[in-house]
């Protein structure tokens, strides 16, 4: 079987799932990460010859039976819900074709993260608990309980329930864990060896022809060679796209930037569908990644390649290439290590303490990645979204190999943004509608979201690179004849301002159905996203028109002494809503606020009971339409 | 006072018949039957109890005499769903009295009001106008009937059917949690508050109180402490120099954020 796009680059992954423990975690906050981590880091020190720590959104459940060891490490959220991360996975043990005898031969093992200071306290790991019983699934141990309100928070918990797995596994099977005693041996050195190793070449020693000079190219080559991006498949090199049109949509007097941007590719057509997103590789800050460079004693002009270990063996290098692919060193570090924007993890922190050479900085580094120590972990690192350069710069006598930065650096990430155009109107660019982040920590220090933040400061008049990827996205485009109710607040009518324009342009040749639009924001002079556009296509015989049978209704949140949201404007116009539902329309919903669906759901089931329907069918019918394909929604954060 | 049927006439005397007739229709004996003469005069109110008369005959001379208030006071004693009758001669005159009375009578709240061909024994023509009381009494409710709608059906595809994921609780689970018992809430490091704390620890936490910087600890920087200069990481809570990059003591600290902001 070939291995699924999520686990390329891991051979070992395909090759035995018999002999490997396969960790899967759900987090929400990282904690369920870290807590995963080290789930895998004990078991390579017993020996255990194939380890793999997987997000559940990685792997594809259909392909459980097939394990033979896994552990399982869930977060509860704060209303008894599991992650945004195991949402997927989830539905999929739901079902009820499974059978009882689906995870027959599956030896498993859960350990949940939760509060107890809530009602429902780890559900999400009991629940899975339950199900993987139910589906033949072998427990190894007793579920362990995670808790925050402990003092030593959810370690209090995981450190006795690791000892007794493996304590059990051994008991089983002693030759997944050959070295089972090393894992608490108090003699041994806790950091063991990094999983990646580094081939240095000078640049006269490097290989003529491993270099590579075509950009994407590059890109391509560097994520793939990149270990911490082992789980993160690009799928190919990127479009490189050139942007030429950086608009600000909203006032300058508004405190909300948010831009237009166009992107078209100077040397061939584009090809995309309405609904899909583009994901951007953003440009790191040159000088930030000098100082990096500088602050870890490395060589810039270096070349490198990267291979990742498992276990003792070197692996054979990405899929990619069977030579051996070398790359500059800095361009590496820029494009595949994030150093100036995401925060790293507790382990990090652990492993500096054994580079660090003054005494009060290791000691504090050792508080850091301690239970104690996490909750002002969390403030110092979380809470003020520090840098790996800031941190590398507070701790001044830490100097850690470049294998090591390698692996715990946190992977440069692609951005994902809805395209906001349609091909029929525009064939060859990309439009897209993006807010600039930025934020004030507890610290009053700012950030800034590092891919909006380039993006907006690119100028359309010169020369500019941006690296993308079209993906599907999670919002189907809908056919012709299907009547739409869309719901996009703030920067969530990116998608639908593709919808309208493809509908706007298919009702020139051939029948369509209407479209009813809720927008939200805050004041209609500030901040009312392509106002031109919407007004526009609600005149006349426009498809938002009132003529056509659609609808453009706004909602100005801050224009009036009380709040007006787009479910007041659902509400308001519920016979209209009604109607298209009953006549088969689809729903969309988008934003970037995480209360505004459950709010428009809440809206559209009260259209429901206004008519005489019970609440719970109102909301089972719901679930329906999102089953069949006539309910979606996205949003983002 | 109450009766099992009450007639009610303007004249001074009323036929025997009269009574009869209305005791047949109410389904009560002859004496059983109340009856009131001259009810012009009675000043306003009937001598009986809310709802305590089974059903009313007026035989009103006058269409005049079947004043609101009379009407009101028929529909006052009558019991829920009780009927009345109220007969009238025909006048001689080219004027509908039943029209007259069938409004009376619908202004004063009766249902089901109805007009009868006019049948009597006498030679005499009347009009009789058939109503009777609502069913309902003060203070009773009923459900609106709602123009129930069904929901268009939805096919699903049964692959996709899940199992209740709440049936896979047990009554353990359901039960409040037992919280591990550790010390009284203060702020302290090591105990967080709840997410939705109420009791204020939550924006005691938020708020940890920070020293102003003056223009001296700017320009030339000193820590007694010896942590201040060396980063957020070894900074104390209440420390002026949080929130800004490490220093070397002596030299001006700088304000403006970091280098890493991007170059606009």
């Amino acid at each position: 079987m070939a291995p699924s796009s999520a686990e390329a680059g891991s051979s070992a992954a395909a090759a035995s799932a018999s002999g490997r423990l396969l960790v899967l975690y759900a987090s929400q906050t990282g904690n369920a990460m870290d807590a995963a981590e080290r789930v895998g880091r004990e078991a390579e020190r017993g020996g255990c010859p194939a380890v793999d720590v997987l997000s559940m959104d990685s792997f594809d459940p259909g392909r459980l039976p097939s394990e033979r060891f896994v552990v399982f490490v869930v977060s509860t959220t704060g209303q008894g819900d599991p992650p945004d991360s195991m949402k997927v996975f989830w539905r999929y043990l739901l079902r009820k074709d499974l059978g009882a005898q689906w995870l027959e031969g599956v030896h498993r093992a859960v350990f949940g993260l939760g509060d107890s200071g809530y009602q429902k306290y780890n559900f999400a790991a009991k629940k899975l608990d339950r199900r993987l019983s139910h589906l033949g699934a072998e427990r190894v141990v007793e579920i362990g309980l995670g808790d925050d309100q402990h003092p030593s928070g959810y370690e209090g918990a995981l450190d006795p329930w690791l000892l007794s797995l493996w304590k059990s596994l051994n008991e089983t099977n002693p030759s997944l864990l050959p070295r089972v005693s090393d894992i608490n041996d108090p003699n041994l050195s806790i950091l063991g060896n990094p999983k990646v190793h580094v081939i240095y070449y000078s640049s006269n020693e490097v290989p003529r022809d491993s270099i590579v000079s075509e950009p994407n190219k590059i890109i391509n080559n560097a994520r793939s060679m990149s270990p911490a991006l082992q789980f993160h498949d690009d799928g190919g090199p990127p479009c490189m796209l050139q942007m030429v049109t950086n608009q600000r949509l909203t006032k300058e007097s508004s405190d909300r930037d948010v831009r237009h941007f166009e992107l078209e590719d100077p040397s061939s057509a584009i090809s995309y569908k309405v609904g899909n997103t583009l994901e951007i590789l953003p440009s790191q800050n040159q000088s930030a990644v000098d100082a990096f460079i500088e602050r870890c004693n490395l060589d810039p002009d270096y070349y490198v390649t990267i291979q990742a270990k498992t276990g003792d063996k070197i692996s054979k290098g990405s899929l990619v290439s069977s030579q051996m692919d070398c790359i500059k060193l800095k361009t590496f570090v820029a494009l595949t290590m994030d150093i100036a924007s995401a925060s790293p993890r507790r382990y990090f922190f652990e492993v500096m303490s054994f580079f660090a050479t003054a005494e009060h900085e290791k000691a504090r580094l050792q508080y850091f990645s301690s239970p104690e120590g996490r909750d002002d972990l969390y403030r110092y690192n979380q809470k003020e979204g520090r840098t790996v350069l800031e941190v590398l710069e507070e701790f001044p006598s830490v100097q850690m190999p470049f294998e090591w930065l390698v692996q715990l650096t946190p992977p440069l990430k692609k951005r994902a943004f809805s395209i906001s155009s349609s091909p029929l109107a525009h064939p060859n660019q990309i439009h897209l509608t993006a807010s600039v982040v930025s934020w004030l920590t507890p610290f009053k220090r700012t950030r800034h979201g590092l891919c909006s933040t380039w993006l907006a400061g690119l100028n359309p008049s010169k020369d500019n690179i941006i690296p993308c990827w079209i993906r599907q996205g999670s919002l189907p485009p809908p056919r012709a004849l299907v009547p739409l109710v869309l719901i996009g607040p703030g920067t969530g009518c990116a998608p639908f301002r593709a919808f309208v324009e493809e509908r706007a342009a298919q009702a020139a040749t051939e029948p369509t159905a209407p479209i009813l639009f809720f927008f939200g924001c805050r004041n209609q002079d500030n901040d009312f996203l392509y106002k031109d556009f919407w007004l526009t296509h609600a005149q006349d015989d426009g498809v938002l028109s009132s003529k056509k049978g659609g609808g453009l209704f706004v909602a100005f949140s801050r224009d009036q002494p009380q709040k007006v949201y787009v479910q007041h404007k659902i509400k308001e116009q519920s016979a209209r809503v009604w109607n298209l539902l009953l006549s088969g329309a689809a729903v969309y919903i988008a934003g970037s606020s995480t209360k505004m669906p459950a709010d428009v759901t809440d809206a559209l089931e009260v259209i429901c009971k206004e008519r005489g329907v019970k609440k719970e069918d109102a909301s089972k019918w719901l679930k329906d339409l999102e089953k069949v394909g006539r309910f979606h929604i996205e949003t983002w954060s | 006072m109450s009766a099992a049927a009450l007639v009610v006439t303007d004249e001074v005397a009323l036929p025997i018949r009269a009574v009869g007739d209305l005791a047949a229709a109410a389904d009560v004996s002859r004496e059983e039957v109340a009856v009131i003469t001259q009810c012009a005069a009675l000043g306003g109110k009937l001598p009986f109890d809310d709802g305590s008369v089974g059903a009313v005959l007026a035989v009103i001379k006058n269409v005049e005499s079947l004043r609101e208030q009379l009407v009101a006071e028929i529909n006052r004693v009558l019991k829920a769903g009780g009927r009345v009758l109220v007969q009238s001669p025909a006048s001689s005159s080219s004027q509908k009295p039943n029209t007259d009375i069938e409004r009376k009578l619908l202004m004063g709240g009766f249902v089901e009001v109805q007009a009868s061909a006019a049948t009597s024994q006498d030679t005499l023509q009347s009009v009789t106008v058939k109503a009777k009381k609502a069913n309902w009494s003060m203070g009773s409710s009923f459900p609106l009937k709602k123009a129930t709608r069904a929901l268009p059906k939805i096919e699903i595809n049964d692959d996709s059917e899940l199992i209740d994921e709440d049936s896979l609780l047990t009554e353990e689970d359901l039960k409040k949690p037992q919280l591990p018992v550790v010390g009284d809430c203060e702020v302290s490091a090591t105990r967080k508050a709840c997410k939705n704390c109420s009791c204020g620890r939550a924006e005691a936490e938020a708020k940890v109180e920070k020293l102003e910087l003056t223009a001296e600890q700017i320009n030339n920087p000193q820590s007694a402490c010896g942590s201040c200069n060396l980063g957020d990481a070894f900074r104390c809570g209440t420390c002026p120099y949080r929130g800004l990059p490490p220093f070397k003591p002596g030299e001006k600290v700088s304000l403006a954020g970091n280098f890493l902001a991007a170059d606009i």
